[in-house]
């Protein structure tokens, strides 16, 4: 007669008491193992597609923008040059908020924007770090849907929704007399008028930027005929009339425009496409813009960031040099465009069996209606050939959907309304730390449960998600964490 | 003296209770409040809104007007009156139209009190016919479309095939998928060019026959089918493209003020003297329904004659950037 292990008999008293805990399913968590799945990537080495090479200078164009994805920007007197600072941000370097799983990914686990008073990249004397920033809590912008009326209270025929920078340079000793305040975030927080977006992971961007519109409007004519409730439509860009694609709501057309934006936006830099110091949207709009003393903290005149006419690199790689040609928005678009996707682990976590059976069930129960699990292909390329005639597995159709109140931030950009959202593409997601919008949520069936709300699209799909077997979700929710 | 330095020290407070208000937060509007006690804004509540559902009026009965009250489903627009079972409650409304002209009308859902070993769902869901982007004319080609277009992931469980439901005409159609172990019967018909949908989702077969069986209780118009609801009576007829040149007598083009990518799908009821007596908009930005309603008030049809009488017609206009449309017909595997 064997002798029963005390482990063993535990097991049955668990399963005998607590049956639903026994067999619920749960979040993996962050996946372990290789970066993107490339056992060759660092957190601070992304890979690149695999065609960028050295000898068409591609590679150097990579790694010339992955070194300055990483540049601490100053206000001014920096000795590495890199000025331009403020005079309102959110960070002052691109990878401090794109760092997780690497540089170009998203918020990381210890968040940098707590850390911004204590580093010395913001004065205490202009700053206090906003209660919706925390150290252990999402890398975010805030931007307030409606402007204060003169009473304080949100005007609701004043829609606003622009990015309230958290910090300013005042008080930092290369910022001179500029002297500006926060803005109202404990009010805003008060009055409900505040909503949060994280960084958007940028692995694989190329792809996406490089599929024709074509490609995406029979995607979605191919996906109109569902039983789901789901009917997205694509975001415009106004200029030409094309569809967009980068952002929460699809509201950018290129990794250019993203890359500009951004700079001027999140870090306060202006460059070749946003040629201005940025106010606050009340500022600019309402007020009377920057004051005199927060203009041309620099001293250079704008932009501040500039294309370099004359090379400052020295090298025998005239590829190298070519690179150093670049203002940093063009070297920050040719970094991404050229940053491979993520790729996925085919047995981790829970093992092939229940990966690919998630797979399975994300397709058989309309996730992937949305999260179109591969666009064929991208156009031809002629910057380099990974980015050309690819599939794009990036699980996104590209589509602006209505998802509901739950989720809904009142933020209208371009054609997307307050309740719209862009299909999050899910590459790379299974080592992201925050999810949705505003990293409301760590866990992954949290995640999926806020696609449930009054007016979502995808209330339909969650409800056939809650008629799966705990077995069932588990091996969704195990390949999702393998992508 | 003692008065005169009190005096004194008032006037410098309140001089440098000014000097601090000028340093110190600015006052309320744009991105700041000095007020944290101001009026707060309701959450989960869509206050800024892109392009939308909207109508001429508030009187005349939307598609996505139906509700459900005292557990019957209601729906004035296609004359439906649908009573669910106990135990079953709607939660979530649904999204807007959608500017293909889909509509999620309810998604009902079993209420906490709900006692069965099998959980399911029940979509009311409609597709206006002028608008789809699928190549069909009716019902029953749409869903033959749908049968066609069912993809690997799917077991055909019954092909489309016509049955009776509330002594009318529907289509019904079941699918499953084995790895998700789901199964889906999908029981349509058509009202006002439009078709109306009940789908079922469940684990359980059993419970799906039950609702199946259960929508025999419903009250449909007389003349709803896969092929025939086509209005009439008191509703207007609806007619696809009743608004072609032979039709407009008098045009006049909207003037858009914004620059816009969308489709702009509307419905508009005719009178008698073939002025636009209702318009709907499925989906439009509020400068494009503007813009289009300006120009339609002024716009002048033929009269439409029923049996040699002029009668109200109903029918759909496409304005804006229009959709690509799925260009390859299904085969029909039924017919009516």
């Amino acid at each position: 007669m064997k002798t029963r292990k005390p482990a063993f008999v535990f097991a049955c008293l668990v399963a005998l008491f607590f049956p639903g805990k026994a067999v619920a399913q749960s979040d993996p968590g962050v996946r372990p193992g290789a970066i993107n799945g490339q056992p060759a990537a660092t957190p601070m080495s992304p890979l690149p597609l695999s065609s960028v090479n050295a000898n068409d200078g591609s590679l150097q164009f990579f790694q010339n923008g992955l070194s300055r994805f990483q540049d601490v920007e100053s206000v001014s007197k920096s000795s590495t040059n890199n000025n331009g600072l403020g005079p309102r941000f959110n960070f002052n370097q691109c990878s401090g908020c794109h760092s997780q799983p690497a540089v170009g990914g998203t918020g990381p686990a210890s968040n940098p924007q707590f850390q911004v008073i204590a580093n010395g990249i913001a004065n205490s004397s202009a700053n206090t770090i906003p209660s919706f920033i925390t150290a252990k809590g999402p890398t975010r912008e805030a931007r307030f849907p409606f402007f204060f009326n003169s009473n304080g209270s949100p005007n609701t025929n004043a829609p606003n929704g622009g990015v309230e920078d958290l910090f300013t340079v005042s008080g930092r000793s290369d910022a001179g007399s500029c002297s500006l305040q926060q803005p109202s975030f404990s009010a805003a927080q008060a009055t409900n008028n505040i909503i949060f977006r994280i960084p958007t992971p940028v692995f694989g961007a190329g792809l996406i930027e490089n599929i024709d519109d074509s490609t995406l409007i029979a995607n979605r004519a191919a996906q109109a005929r569902n039983n789901l409730g789901i009917s997205g439509t694509f975001n415009h860009n106004g200029n030409d009339g094309t569809i967009s694609r980068f952002g929460w709501k699809a509201q950018n057309k290129s990794l250019l425009l993203f890359a500009a934006e951004a700079y001027n936006v999140e870090m306060g830099v202006s460059n070749e496409i946003f040629g201005q110091d940025r106010p606050l949207p009340g500022e600019d709009q309402l007020g009377s813009g920057l004051p005199a003393n927060c203009l041309n903290l620099t001293g250079t005149g704008y932009p501040e960031d500039t294309t370099n006419f004359t090379p400052t690199v020295t090298s025998s790689d005239q590829f190298a040099v070519n690179a150093s040609v670049l203002s940093d928005i063009e070297a920050f678009a040719q970094f991404m465009r050229l940053l491979a996707p993520p790729a996925q682990s085919t047995t981790t976590p829970g093992g092939a069996t229940s990966i690919s059976n998630g797979q399975a069930i994300f397709k058989a129960i309309g996730c992937a209606t949305c999260h179109t699990p591969t666009l064929n292909f991208t156009q031809p390329s002629n910057i380099t050939t990974s980015l050309g005639s690819a599939p794009v597995t990036a699980f996104s159709d590209i589509e602006i959907h209505h998802m509901g109140v739950g989720l809904a931030d009142n933020v209208s950009q371009g054609g997307a309304g307050g309740d719209q959202f862009r299909t999050a593409p899910l590459w790379g997601l299974g080592q992201r730390i925050f999810f949705l919008h505003d990293g409301r949520t760590t866990d992954l069936l949290a995640a999926i449960q806020a696609h449930q709300s009054s007016g979502s699209e995808a209330t339909q799909v969650e409800e056939n998600f809650d008629a799966l077997s705990p077995s069932q979700k588990q091996d969704l929710l195990n390949f999702l964490r393998s992508l | 003296m003692q008065m005169n330095l009190s005096r004194s020290l008032v006037l410098l407070g309140l001089s440098l209770s000014i000097v601090a208000r000028a340093q110190g937060t600015p006052q309320s509007g744009g991105d700041f409040s000095s007020n944290p006690q101001a009026k707060k804004l309701p959450s989960e509540t869509l206050l800024v809104k892109g392009a939308w559902s909207s109508a001429s009026d508030s009187v005349t009965p939307l598609p996505e007007g139906g509700r459900v009250t005292k557990n019957i489903y209601t729906n004035a627009y296609f004359g439906l009156t649908y009573a669910l079972s106990p135990d079953w409650t709607e939660k979530y409304s649904g999204p807007p139209p959608s500017d293909s002209g889909r509509y999620v009308l309810a998604q009902i859902r079993p209420a906490d009190t709900f006692k069965g070993a099998n959980r399911g769902s029940i979509m009311i869901a409609a597709q206006d016919l002028f608008f789809t982007l699928a190549p069909a004319e009716n019902t029953l080609e749409l869903i033959n479309y749908e049968k066609e277009s069912l993809n690997e992931d799917f077991k055909v469980e019954q092909p489309p095939t016509l049955v009776r439901i509330a002594d009318h005409s529907f289509v019904r159609f079941d699918y499953g998928s084995p790895v998700a172990e789901l199964h889906w019967h999908v029981l349509a018909t058509q009202i006002r060019c439009h078709m109306v949908e009940f789908i079922f989702t469940s684990r359980s077969t059993e419970l799906l026959e039950t609702l199946t069986q259960e929508m025999n209780k419903m009250a449909l118009p007389a003349d709803a089918g896969p092929i025939s609801g086509r209005g009439g009576g008191d509703v207007p007829m609806c007619i696809r493209d009743y608004a072609s040149d032979e039709n407009v007598l008098e045009r006049v083009d909207p003037v858009f003020t914004e620059h816009r990518f969308n489709p702009a799908p509307v419905r508009i009821i005719i009178d008698k003297e073939g002025k636009v007596k209702h318009l709907h908009f499925l989906s439009a930005f509020p400068d494009q329904a503007k813009a289009i309603s300006d120009a339609l008030a002024q716009w002048r049809f033929r009269p439409y004659l029923h049996d040699g009488k002029p009668a109200e017609v109903e029918t759909g206009i496409l304005f804006g950037r229009a959709p690509q449309r799925i260009t390859s017909s299904a085969p029909k595997v039924a017919s009516e």
